[in-house]
């Protein structure tokens, strides 16, 4: 296998690759850290490719709780670009432990993230099922490990009014 | 010899410090846990992390201990918080 070139960016890195039919095909992967909403169907449709037969995702969701306290909402910060580097040594590891991966994309949200919706989400592509399965749990698993992303959660308190948002905010707040 | 690095305070280590970033001056050659003890001598709430911490020299992690760091003119440090032993544990269900 080819070695991945330098950053071109944070959007992707293009890496030439031979797939077992012997046809030549660009490997991505993409690593996109963003204040907006994430879409699994963009997420998913970044990896697809005519020889992958198979495309596994992971959607990492905002809990309501913790602890038994209800959570409004979380609050991701990045030290953005270490996360970003660290985010594709992850996808060179998933390419050296999985060589048919075609592609990767993981997308992550910062800031405010509401409650049941996505806060991570990856897709991986490979032409049979059982590699982007388990590239995919490597990910997420070597990500909550490796990767300088923080969590907050916003507590729901009983004392918190409306009027004073910004305060209640960092009086119900805990670091996680 | 001294010079000037950028140390960058996330989440916890934010709150505590009460500061986002700030430039400090140290030697070139310093330990990791050196480095640590200067940022709790500016910041001495800071303690509290001591156990859950880690340090991010130019984007590459360094642990608190007697690893000497080479560092250069505007070089980034980040101070890390961990939320558990060794991982940022339990971010995602």
């Amino acid at each position: 296998m080819s070695q991945p070139a330098n950053d071109i960016g944070s959007a992707g890195l293009e890496v030439e690759n031979t797939d077992m039919s012997g046809c030549e095909i660009a490997a991505n992967d993409i690593v996109k850290l963003t204040h907006d909403k994430l879409s699994t169907e963009e997420v998913s449709m970044s990896v697809v490719c005519p020889s992958c037969g198979a495309v596994s995702l992971f959607i990492g969701i905002t809990r309501n709780s913790f602890e038994g306290k209800k959570v409004v909402e979380l609050e991701y910060e990045a030290y953005i670009p270490m996360a970003q580097s660290e985010m594709k040594k992850i996808c060179w590891d998933v390419r050296l432990k999985w060589p048919s991966v075609k592609h990767i994309a993981i997308h992550h949200r910062l800031g405010v993230v509401p409650v049941s919706e996505a806060s991570v989400i990856i897709a991986i592509s490979s032409p049979l099922r059982s590699e982007s399965l388990e590239a995919v749990k490597y990910c997420i698993d070597t990500l909550k490990a490796t990767v300088p992303i923080w969590k907050k959660e916003i507590y729901e308190t009983e004392d918190c009014s409306w009027k004073e948002n910004k305060e209640c905010r960092w009086a119900g707040s805990r670091e996680k | 010899s001294l010079l000037q690095v950028l140390v960058l305070y996330f989440a916890k280590s934010a709150e505590l410090a009460e500061v986002r970033s700030e430039n400090i001056t140290v030697p070139h050659q310093v330990t990791s846990l050196q480095l640590w003890q200067e940022l709790v001598r500016k910041h001495p709430r800071l303690a509290a992390i001591r156990d859950q911490v880690v340090l991010a020299v130019r984007q590459e992690y360094a642990s608190l201990g007697d690893e000497l760091l080479i560092l250069h003119p505007g070089d980034e440090v980040a101070v890390i918080p961990l939320s558990g032993a060794s991982s940022f544990a339990d971010i995602y269900g």
